[in-house]
């Protein structure tokens, strides 16, 4: 909570058009109410907008959030809406701090602006790829998409590193995230590049894959760097 | 991706004739180019190292009707764009030497790695066949492979084998002397192709073709530079670099990984044509045994099943029979007194019979030592070696080992040096070259020298602890493991450097062909043999000068303190230490005979066994420690062994006395 408010008012400078400027509002309403708080002196004090009173006006006008006297709560719309938001804010949390790496205060910036953009589409598209994730990286739940609820009937991730895929299965491997582009090479000449399919025989001592019908042993570390799609 | 020129055989052949046509034999590693290699060469073979490098190339000459062949044996590859010494030489091969044609042996089973390799041929536009080698095994994984058309695409002869049975190597024969040009052309992305239009104009004449060596120096390869150095001057050696960093830029990936995806999407291609697939066979005892060795539970057990069986063939048959027959029926009763006798009449003087015949004499100490007791042990464990390396368990033995041995600084790769370490470890400590890192090769050396004893020394040493107790086995073996382990962990922590990637490809289980294993048993046997009998008759002669000076005693008086006080032993043993600096196994076999005459009590046996397996390597391991890691590093790993093993033998003296352990 604390490190999502932070990033609030650093980032509030760089937010320009109203309907961002709701954005922001709707979120933040969002996480109040995580905390299970409807308080509506904290929800203007939080708040960093200056035009924060007239944008509520707007909200309330617009139908998306209802004030009844110390308390501010979502109409059914304005909460759809912050779900939504909320959902494409902590997936690209997620796919920057997850794929790419990124300290957790630079996801937090990023995912900010990826948050106003994302299309459903690639936002379901993300979260597939990504193997549906419950939580952001901060432990708070990620409101689940279409997408998720299909995946409650076939637990599928589109993408998953190959020490998650079940041993016997086969796996179409997709990119490759080396360490050092030397393992790229030496992986590359033993025909493990994106495209080959490949299967677990075994996870420990030592990883077993085999790749047409070359079997080869390899670090779990190695395991971790590929990603597989399961056919 | 269309082939032209279906018909190679009528203008394009060479037909070689000439006395001195040279063929290179190249292929991935573990696909029998080398027993194709002995079938085809017989006994016309040599090998050495190639020039300027440490990796062994074999040469040897083919008799076909009238003519006869050069052959090389080129190390095993993956791409012709080295990540290795032995794949940098087999690419220099093919660069430097005038090969009037290559044999591109292919294992059966995994045609798209093959095929990778014969893409990269047919672009250096040279001369080549490609055999098909495994069929066997290739047909009972439901793998068929319609060889016809694949010669047709390529347009080139392609002959399948499976050599271990002879099958195929008539038409092999046949076919060696007629090698022709591919007519298959290929193209990568257009970016590509320009950039290599580009570079060719940059580059001098060669024995291959300008695209190919474009190719190679765009995919990022290093090594050419030297090669190149020469030819061109240095402005256009940087023209050359910011054309690689221009395509470079323009791929996120590098741009040798970019080369080798188009290459590969180019033979799926080729093999979508060409492979039928048939029912698969159900898994045999083969593959079972495979899987089994490497389970996390079930592979324990066979670990231990493999070291007895080796423990029996080697420990049993060929330490204790082998040798009790040929030391007591053959030179004791025999060979001894026969040489006793003869020099008796042909040399008057006592003195040198003595340096023949006497107690330290070169017949009846150097030979019966190096025939008799070592011989019977070395070749009964290469033996078992051999059978372990051809029939695939060692690398599923590296796959149980590799994260312990990642706790030493190693990976699962470093169990073949340290297995044959037990054959040999000089041999082993030539081995160690196949590690990826400087400090993985230290490491190795280091633990090689120090710990692990080679199967003369283990020979000798496990006939004298059969005469103990159980206890006293395990509690040898334990403090050996257990400074190796505690002296590998340290070292991984000390040594500077870099520890390498445990990528591993496991050959399939196989049944050892019994005249492989025999070839490859006698060349080591005489490799060893060589190396021995003359460091055998060194250390006798510097004993039986030694003794006839009196020194002896004068070493033994000196040495008392650490020997007597120390460990707690005879000043007798002082002797064995010495002849130890030779070799650790024949100093080992000094503390047997001591053991024989009574001469050490069961804790004295197991202090100064403890002591000499630590004890710093012999002459020719020194000698080659030196060679392969230089001075400094051979000079630290002595001064750090000498004193150490020393303290160890110490440490367990004055623990054994102090807890009145039985043995």
């Amino acid at each position: 909570m604390k490190q999502e408010k932070r990033w609030h008012r650093w980032h509030g400078g760089m937010i320009e058009g109203k309907g961002q400027r709701i954005d922001e509002l709707l979120e933040l309403l969002w996480i109040m109410k995580e905390d299970r708080k409807d308080d509506l002196k904290e929800f203007l004090k939080s708040s960093e907008d200056k035009d924060v009173k007239r944008l509520l006006e707007e909200m309330e006008d617009g139908g998306l959030v209802s004030v009844e006297g110390e308390s501010i709560k979502f109409k059914s719309k304005g909460g759809k809406k912050a779900e939504m938001i909320i959902r494409r804010h902590r997936l690209a949390e997620r796919l920057f701090a997850d794929l790419f790496e990124f300290e957790i205060k630079q996801a937090h910036a990023d995912a900010c602006a990826f948050e106003h953009i994302l299309s459903p589409e690639v936002t379901d598209s993300v979260c597939t790829f990504l193997g549906h994730p419950p939580i952001c990286p901060d432990g708070r739940p990620i409101p689940r998409g279409e997408c998720c609820k299909k995946f409650q009937i076939e637990i599928k991730p589109l993408v998953q590193s190959l020490t998650s895929l079940q041993p016997g299965k086969d796996g179409r491997i997709v990119f490759i995230t080396p360490r050092y582009h030397a393992r790229l090479d030496k992986l590359g000449s033993l025909g493990i590049v994106p495209g080959s399919i490949v299967r677990v025989h075994q996870r420990k001592p030592s990883y077993v894959l085999k790749i047409g019908e070359t079997e080869i042993a390899l670090d779990e570390e190695i395991a971790k760097e590929i990603y597989v799609r399961e056919v | 991706m269309v082939a032209k020129n279906m018909e190679c055989h009528s203008h394009k052949k060479k037909t070689l004739t000439e006395n001195s046509q040279q063929i290179a034999l190249i292929g991935n590693p573990n696909v029998g180019k080398s027993v194709i290699f002995g079938i085809l060469t017989g006994k016309y073979v040599t090998v050495s190292n190639y020039p300027g490098t440490t990796v062994e190339v074999a040469y040897g000459k083919i008799r076909h009707g009238d003519d006869s062949f050069h052959i090389i044996d080129t190390p095993g590859v993956n791409t012709l764009i080295p990540m290795s010494e032995d794949e940098k030489v087999t690419r220099d091969i093919l660069l430097k030497e005038r090969l009037s044609s290559v044999v591109q042996v292919a294992d059966a089973k995994n045609l798209r790695r093959a095929l990778l390799i014969t893409l990269q041929l047919i672009e250096m536009r040279l001369p080549f066949l490609l055999v098909l080698n495994m069929d066997d095994e290739a047909r009972s994984r439901g793998i068929i492979i319609e060889s016809k058309r694949l010669s047709e695409i390529l347009s080139l002869p392609v002959i399948r084998t499976v050599a271990t049975q002879r099958i195929g190597m008539s038409a092999l024969l046949e076919e060696i002397a007629k090698p022709c040009l591919s007519g298959f052309a290929f193209k990568y992305d257009d970016n590509l192709e320009n950039a290599i239009k580009e570079m060719e104009d940059y580059l001098p004449e060669a024995n291959i073709s300008k695209r190919s060596l474009s190719v190679m120096i765009l995919a990022g390869d290093e090594s050419l530079r030297e090669w190149l150095n020469p030819y061109i001057d240095h402005a256009v050696l940087k023209k050359i670099d910011s054309l690689y960093q221009r395509i470079q830029e323009r791929y996120h990936e590098p741009a040798g990984y970019v080369i080798n995806k188009q290459r590969l999407k180019i033979v799926d291609g080729i093999l979508e044509g060409v492979l039928a697939s048939s029912q698969k066979k159900a898994e045999g005892i083969k593959e079972s045994f495979g899987r089994w060795s490497m389970h996390p539970v079930w592979g324990i057990p066979i670990i231990l099943a493999v070291l007895f069986l080796v423990y029996e063939f080697v420990g049993v048959f060929g330490a204790q029979t082998l040798v009790n027959f040929l030391e007591k029926a053959i030179f004791g009763r025999y060979l001894n007194p026969w040489a006793v006798k003869i020099v008796d009449i042909l040399v008057p003087v006592p003195l040198l019979k003595e340096l023949f015949v006497g107690d330290y004499g070169i017949i009846t100490m150097a030979l019966t030592y190096a025939i008799a007791i070592v011989l019977p042990i070395v070749g009964t464990f290469f033996i078992a070696f051999g059978i372990l390396e051809d029939s695939g368990y060692l690398p599923r033995l590296a796959v149980m080992v590799n994260r312990v041995f990642k706790m030493m600084g190693l990976n699962g790769k470093a169990v073949l040096p340290m297995i044959l370490g037990l054959g040999c470890d000089t041999m082993a400590t030539l081995t160690a070259r196949i590690l990826e890192t400087k400090k993985e090769r230290i490491i190795a050396t280091l633990l090689l020298a120090l710990g692990v004893p080679c199967s003369a020394q283990l020979g000798v040493v496990l006939g004298m602890l059969a005469g103990l107790s159980l206890k006293a086995v395990i509690l040898w073996a334990g403090v050996i493991i257990g400074v190796i382990f505690i002296v590998g962990y340290l070292a991984a922590k000390i040594i500077p450097g870099d520890e390498s990637d445990f990528v591993l490809e496991l050959p399939p289980i196989r049944i050892p062909q019994f005249s492989n294993i025999l070839i490859k048993t006698l060349a080591r046997v005489e490799w060893y043999l060589k190396e021995a009998v003359p460091l055998f008759i060194l250390g006798t002669l510097i004993l039986f000068i030694s003794h006839k000076l009196g020194l002896l005693a004068v070493i033994e008086k000196v040495t008392a303190p650490l020997v007597v006080d120390f460990l707690g032993l005879p000043a007798k043993a002082a002797e064995s230490f010495i002849i130890g600096f030779l070799r650790r196994d024949y100093g080992a076999a000094g503390l047997f005979a001591m053991a024989k005459a009574g001469e050490l009590n069961n804790t004295q046996i197991l202090v100064s066994l403890v002591t000499i397996t630590l004890f710093i390597p012999c002459i020719a391991n020194l000698m080659i420690i030196i060679k392969e890691r230089g001075l400094k590093t051979a000079v630290a790993i002595v001064g750090f062994i000498f004193p150490f093993a020393f303290l160890v033998g110490g440490i367990l003296n004055f623990i054994l006395r102090a807890l009145a352990i039985e043995l």
